[in-house]
């Protein structure tokens, strides 16, 4: 009876033994992951700039490619499908505002270890204009939607200038639509220069030049376009011209 | 093994604890039951659980007139019970301020088959459609930041909706799946029609008449159950020059769809008068004389009524008897979708 008592606990201690192993080995290896694929932390900052010189809300009056002067007042967008060398680094829809610091830099982790391309989307998914309201930076209460022929604002560029007619002198450029033919997202290529991917934790900076929104693949002035509130023709041409406006930064 | 039985057990334990410290119960499920013969509704339930509590918490939202910039229009002003809920009477509905919408309030019933909503279909899902109302400064005149902050700061609203969705988190999503669910639950379905098709009920001969008659001119577009097929048709009713409204052009930018309206139910359309998207038609007689005689043929004009549609006085008789059958009372008087604590009155008793 003693002798079956003992291997009976050593039995139990052999059973302990084998389930500690296995859970240390279990609970290593995560780690074991993280050393053959080293993480890196990627910053993205957007910078928003009129030709050279960055760009102030409120404060200053700009003017265009034709002369027409313009006090910008509000400018932000939406950019989805952020990847790098054609990997996604969020399934995540952020809005970029100018007059919010904080939602202009933002922060992945990424096994990438050779950065070459940045790709993104001017735009919010079709699936997600359909599918009823959506939360966070897409909580249509962020301004950036249209309720009556229903669908989200891609980008707003919003301001005052002399050369416009519409009343109070505005210059509203909402632009957005999902369907064909009037699909206004567009997605941005950028290659990332070789010093940027050589850094341990490497910073891009994109600048966004505001002047290609009157002047790129089409025309547009604000004597003649001062208002743009629906998908169309001219949401397109801005979608068009804005897509050209982000360079990465040396 | 037994420590992880264990330390599971104190787990849930304290879970349950705090949740009766919380006072949280989980919501009742509400029962969505899809009527006899009828097709799958095109509603995503899966994404958006009925539930006891959701459904009160929407009505409560409906008929909260302080989701309006002056606290004096709720959804419920322009969308009636008793009138199926349009706006009684009413051709153009109103605002805050004294303002008028350009359109007529259309009905509110059997919405989780529809898949577009308001006359031009510029609304793609249920859930978005109240964020047009609330803050078109001709209706609610609302933001919807001002809506979300007035219900956060709210004394009732943070409870309702802990007990409808766990937690007193408030959003632009969680409302208006709150809203949705009371809007789903608006089902018209138990008309006279209803009960002649489920063999409970036989129609008058009259009444039969006009049914005969309605097959033949008007299911095409009026298509049974709902009495739509959710198209966009002009029906010849040429552009009112003070509103310039051309219907599902406006949503889509495509002249071929310039004048074209959603072809409205006609379940309950005794009580939903006056008619057309503006309404224009003050009685079905108006609507009648319309299509026989009235219509403006134009490039956009359905091809079904190029040579207008020829109605004799007979027919229009036994039509008016039979739309009189689709007047559901057990939906209009339905006391679970009037606000809390009132009893839904009609004010006429004798339509038929």
């Amino acid at each position: 009876m003693v002798i079956d008592h003992a291997e009976k606990t050593m039995d139990t201690i052999n059973k302990n033994l084998f389930l500690f192993w296995l859970l240390m080995s279990l609970a290593l290896l995560p780690v074991a992951g993280f050393i053959m694929h080293p993480t890196r932390r990627v910053t993205i900052r957007f910078r928003h700039k009129i030709g050279a010189r960055e760009m102030q809300l409120f404060n200053e009056t700009y003017t265009n490619p034709f002369g027409e002067p313009i006090t910008i007042t509000r400018f932000k967008y939406y950019i989805s499908h952020l990847s790098i060398n054609e990997k996604e680094l969020s399934s995540k829809t952020f809005l970029i505002n100018e007059a919010d610091s904080s939602s202009k830099t933002l922060v992945f982790t990424t096994g990438i270890t050779s950065p070459q391309t940045l790709s993104f989307v001017i735009g919010v998914d079709s699936l997600l204009n359909v599918s009823g309201v959506q939360t966070g930076a897409l909580d249509p209460l962020n301004g950036l939607f249209w309720t009556w022929n229903s669908g989200y604002i891609f980008a707003r560029m919003e301001g005052k200038s002399d050369s416009s007619h519409a009343p109070a002198h505005s210059v509203n450029w909402d632009v957005g639509g999902f369907r064909s033919p009037y699909n206004a997202s567009r997605k941005i290529q950028l290659t990332i220069p070789t010093d940027i991917i050589k850094a341990a934790d490497p910073v891009i900076v994109i600048d966004a030049d505001l002047l290609k929104w009157f002047n790129a693949k089409h025309t547009i002035t604000i004597a003649q376009s001062p208002l743009c509130h629906q998908p169309g023709k001219l949401a397109m041409q801005l979608a068009d011209n804005y897509s050209t406006m982000f360079t990465v930064a040396q | 093994m037994k420590k992880v039985r264990i330390i599971s057990c104190m787990l849930l334990l304290l879970l349950a604890a705090l949740a009766w410290v919380e006072g949280y119960k989980p919501p009742t499920p509400l029962k969505f039951i899809v009527p006899r013969n009828w097709p799958k509704p095109k509603y995503d339930f899966a994404k958006n659980p009925l539930t006891q509590e959701g459904f009160l918490l929407g009505r409560k939202l409906f008929y909260d007139l302080r989701l309006s910039v002056d606290s004096t229009v709720s959804c419920g002003s322009c969308h009636q019970q008793f009138a199926a809920f349009s706006t009684y009477e009413h051709n153009l509905s109103h605002g805050v301020n004294s303002s008028l919408t350009t359109r007529n309030a259309p009905a509110l019933q059997n919405l989780a088959w529809q898949s577009n909503f308001m006359w031009d279909g510029g609304i793609p899902h249920l859930d978005l459609q109240p964020l047009m109302p609330l803050t078109a400064a001709n209706e609610m005149g609302e933001t919807l930041g001002g809506v979300i902050r007035k219900l956060q700061q709210d004394a009732s609203y943070p409870k309702l909706f802990t007990a409808a969705f766990g937690s007193p988190l408030i959003n632009t999503q969680r409302m208006t799946k709150a809203l949705s669910q009371y809007m789903l639950m608006l089902v018209s379905s138990n008309s006279k029609y209803d009960r002649v098709m489920r063999g409970e009920d036989s129609f008058a001969l009259p009444e039969q008449l006009g049914y005969n008659i309605f097959k033949q001119k008007c299911s095409t577009c009026h298509k049974e159950p709902f009495f739509t097929d959710g198209s966009y048709r002009n029906t010849g009713l040429p552009v009112d020059n003070t509103l310039n409204d051309y219907g599902r052009m406006n949503s889509t930018g495509d002249h071929k769809d310039s004048l074209k309206f959603k072809v409205p139910s006609l379940r309950n359309v005794a009580v939903t008068f006056p008619y057309g998207h503006d309404g224009r038609f003050f009685s079905l007689m108006n609507v009648f004389d319309h299509y026989r005689r009235d219509m403006v043929v134009a490039a956009t004009t359905d091809t079904l009524l190029l040579r207008r549609m020829p109605l004799s006085n007979y027919e229009i008789g036994q039509l008016t008897a039979f739309l009189n059958t689709l007047t559901d009372t057990i939906f209009l008087k339905n006391s679970m979708l009037a606000p809390e604590g009132k009893l839904e009155s009609v004010p006429f008793q004798h339509l038929h």
